[in-house]
């Protein structure tokens, strides 16, 4: 990833410090060297850096997987994914026999209904069947729904009485066991409890650190992580990422306020700044992030018209548009980067007013303020973001997750080949990246790259065959365009001299490989600091 | 059980102030207020007892929270108050899904009691039409069960009737007139006084209505609240006696009504207050209505 030296055999690393990348004679002037030979036969790449993930989803990887897809556990092993409810019981049986307590709730994760289109709803009889005595929630893959058992209603004081909506009824009016959005899933607060503090604990750190290593990841943005400022929280991040055996950097992006609600914020951008004197090289603090509106498949996210294409529009502004600018501007002020989340062109056109607006009282030219997911993002709203210093870190793994459903339902045809356009990025000369936005999806830079070049959806549908890339530029948005966003650039994301030995290890080389297969190709693991860190298997 | 109030309405609509002003006037209930930031409510120092990070407690039983780790974690903060709060009273950010927040209301251990929206009678009309914000506003006053227009102090009463016309096309809230947001604690938070305190609110004179009841059946206690849910009325709250044992309590907020049996409660004598705009209040009709299912 750069360009005047584009690649070379050898890489010389000093105290975790590129000097040079090159052929072996070009490098032996640096002096006494110690050749290291177990990469021969691998390709070494800048190591990825994932734009927007969440670390703490981590915890979610704690709780047993009932998911659809295989997924990668943090020791390496494979969760293998549920494809009917005899598999989920027989799982959901096998963790229910683990448990001592009886008292305690059985919580599951990652339940995904869309896959079971011809099957009855999940019920709670089909969680009886695992246990009448022992409550079970089995939380959703997407975060806003959950099935419990006739155990976790009962012990919840849950009746066919209760009036919250949300609360599924079968149409006899008996409780079904569906719960729907919070505050139905928070009246069986046992089972949510556990969803919601899972989020809290240590071992999500390392777990997460652990697929990011497999994925080839060195650096990580966590995006609205956890309330950084209180102590108790940064002394366990501080001390988990400082631990020779973390394999990543952290870029911690939080959230300033509750979305939607208003702090004081001078003090708040102020108390950031002086957060910034405890950063380490793996722990880096260098802004905020703003969330302005909900998803497009939640139908939350608002959208310009002719606003979404079938199902109603639910858009849920999550900032309040007429002090955008007064919350804004402090975190611009003192110099800190600020990442704004529309998934709704609307709340984008915010974004970009606002900051045109900021820019023009404080002219900070290099702000590189950025636009994450940025789905839906026109071409005016690239020809402005360019001329403002805007960037954007598009959701390219909603192509494969739900390129589909955005075509059939949420935006249409037109519009859902224009999602996360890339290519007119780089034509109107907006600096992008690309993400997962982790647990949201699976973290893996090598699947969100073969998204962006591939641009193809689970039915074999291409969408927008003009906005693909090329696995080059795909892989400088997963590195230095990602580094760029954060001002790392100078530090992390190419193989320069003077830049930081992380790197990924490569069984093949995404730039040579047919691209359909950049998503195969075997990661060995990290090089962090010049440290390696071998893949758990 | 506790009582669940959620206070909404765009910024500037006067929120804040309203809750502020609950804080200084009620006196009869211990409230819980859920608050975004501490930095917009003025509490007197001697009021105050103790306070830390996201709670302050005050001399008259009241605490107020933040909502700073969410809003799970501080409803289940206040459910293991001891003693528990009568009455959580939400102030929703400015553009919050007020529908959706009240439905926490509903969780067991809580009571809904309503939905009251303020909205600024100089903006309200231009923001339900304002490109980013219209949808959101829009929904809240669909969401009310109660409506303030705040601040008609500002506005001619030509414009004041247009503004409640159209807000009528929009929502079937009960919508009552303010300025500076003063209402009678009473409207908010439901009846618990048996009359009204200060009469001539602002712009508003609003009366009171009541009756009493020994033990009916719980037949009739039934057929009594679906007779007064179909009455036009900003408040009502009624503890009625059951012959078969047991107290029903009830509850309408504007369109909203709600009935809960106490079976462990006893009481021979109970009664129903009733409130609403002085010029609105329709005595005759409650009176019929009490003479044919209470029993004084």
């Amino acid at each position: 990833m750069n360009p005047t030296n584009p690649e070379g055999s050898h890489v010389a690393v000093r105290d975790g410090m590129i000097l040079g990348v090159g052929a072996l004679k070009d490098l032996i002037g640096w002096g006494e060297y110690e050749l290291d030979e177990s990469f021969a036969d691998h390709v070494i790449v800048p190591g990825f850096v994932e734009a927007h993930a969440h670390v703490m989803a981590g915890g979610m990887m704690l709780l047993p997987y009932v998911g659809f897809f295989d997924r990668r556990r943090a020791d390496g092993s494979i969760a293998k994914g549920v494809k009917s409810y005899a598999e989920l019981q027989e799982i959901l049986r096998t963790e229910e026999a683990k448990l001592e307590d009886p008292e305690e709730p059985l919580v599951a994760n990652g339940f995904d209904p869309i896959y079971f289109p011809d099957q009855p709803r999940l019920s709670r009889h089909d969680l009886d069947r695992v246990s009448s005595t022992r409550p079970i929630y089995v939380h959703h893959a997407s975060g806003h729904l959950a099935t419990v058992n006739s155990a976790m209603l009962d012990v919840s004081g849950v009746t066919n009485n209760t009036t919250i909506e949300g609360i599924g009824k079968d149409h006899h009016g008996e409780l079904d066991g569906e719960l729907r959005e919070p505050a139905a899933m928070a009246s069986c607060k046992i089972g949510y409890r556990v969803v919601q503090l899972n989020n809290a604990k240590e071992q999500a750190l390392w777990d997460f650190g652990s697929l990011a290593c497999q994925a080839g990841i060195t650096t990580c943005t966590d995006l609205a992580g956890s309330a950084i400022l209180a102590p108790r929280v940064l002394d366990m991040w501080l001390r988990v990422t400082s631990d020779e055996r973390f394999p990543m950097r952290v870029v911690q992006y939080n959230i300033p306020a509750m979305p939607g609600a208003q702090a004081a914020f001078d003090e708040v951008a102020e108390q950031f700044v002086v957060l910034r004197q405890q950063e380490t090289d793996k722990l880096r603090f260098p802004g905020v992030k703003f969330i302005l509106d909900g998803s497009i498949q939640g139908f939350s996210a608002l959208i310009n018209p002719p606003s979404y294409y079938k199902g109603e529009d639910h858009g849920q502004l999550l900032t309040v548009p007429d002090q955008f600018a007064d919350w804004l501007r402090p975190f611009h002020r003192a110099g800190l980067n600020v990442h704004m989340h529309c998934n709704g062109n609307k709340t984008q056109d915010l974004a970009i007013d606002t900051v045109e607006k900021i820019v023009r009282e404080d002219p900070w030219l290099d702000h590189r303020h950025t636009i994450t997911h940025a789905q839906l993002t026109t071409q005016s709203q690239l020809r402005r973001m360019a001329r403002i210093g805007l960037c954007a870190n598009f959701f390219a793994n909603h192509i494969w997750y739900w390129g589909d459903q955005h075509y059939d339902i949420t935006v249409g045809p037109e519009r859902a080949n224009g999602l996360e356009p890339c290519a007119s990025a780089l034509r109107e000369g907006v600096p992008f990246s690309i993400h997962s936005d982790a647990g949201v999806t699976p973290l893996g830079s090598l699947h969100t790259m073969w998204c962006a070049v591939n641009r193809l959806t689970p039915s074999g549908r291409v969408l927008g065959e003009t906005e693909k890339i090329s696995a080059y530029e795909a892989l400088r948005s997963v590195t230095i365009s990602a580094a760029y966003q954060m001002h790392m650039d100078d530090e992390i994301g190419s193989l320069e001299p003077g830049k930081r030995a992380d790197f990924a290890i490569l069984e093949e080389d995404p730039l040579g490989v047919d691209p359909m297969t950049i998503r195969d190709i075997g990661v060995w693991g990290t090089v962090l600091g010049g440290v390696k860190y071998p893949a758990p298997r | 059980m506790i009582a669940f109030t959620v206070i909404g309405g765009y910024l500037g609509a006067g929120k804040t102030t309203l809750v502020n002003h609950l804080l200084r006037h009620n006196q009869e209930s211990r409230l819980a207020l859920l608050i975004n930031d501490f930095g917009d409510i003025n509490i007197d120092g001697d009021l105050i007892e103790s306070e830390d990070d996201n709670q302050i407690n005050l001399t008259n039983g009241c605490v107020c929270c933040t909502l700073s780790d969410g809003f799970f974690a501080a409803i289940e903060q206040l459910q293991a108050l001891e003693p528990l709060p009568d009455h959580i009273v939400v102030e929703a950010s400015g553009v919050a899904d007020v529908a959706q927040l009240s439905q926490y209301g509903n969780m067991p251990g809580l009571a809904l009691n309503g939905v009251v929206i303020l909205a600024d009678a100089e903006t309200v009309q231009n923001k339900a039409k304002d490109k980013y914000v219209a949808q959101t506003v829009q929904r809240q006053l669909a969401a009310a069960d109660l409506l303030i227009l705040n601040k008609v102090d500002l506005i001619s009463a030509e414009r004041r009737s247009a503004l409640e016309l159209w807000l009528a096309s929009i929502s079937d809230a009960q919508i009552i007139c303010a300025d500076r947001a003063q209402v009678p604690v009473e409207i908010v938070l439901g009846v618990y006084a048996r009359s009204l305190r200060p009469s001539g609110h602002g712009h508003e004179r609003y009366a009171t209505w009541s009756a009493t009841t020994g033990p009916i059946t719980s037949a009739q206690a039934q057929a009594f609240a679906q007779a007064l849910d179909a009455i036009d009325l900003l408040r009502a709250k009624g503890l009625i006696p059951l012959s078969e044992g047991g107290v029903l309590e009830l509850h309408k907020v504007g369109k909203r009504l709600s009935t809960q049996v106490h079976p462990d409660q006893y009481r021979d004598q109970g009664d129903v207050v009733a409130i609403d705009l002085d010029q609105k209040l329709v005595v005759n009709v409650l009176d019929e209505v009490a003479s044919e299912y209470l029993r004084p």
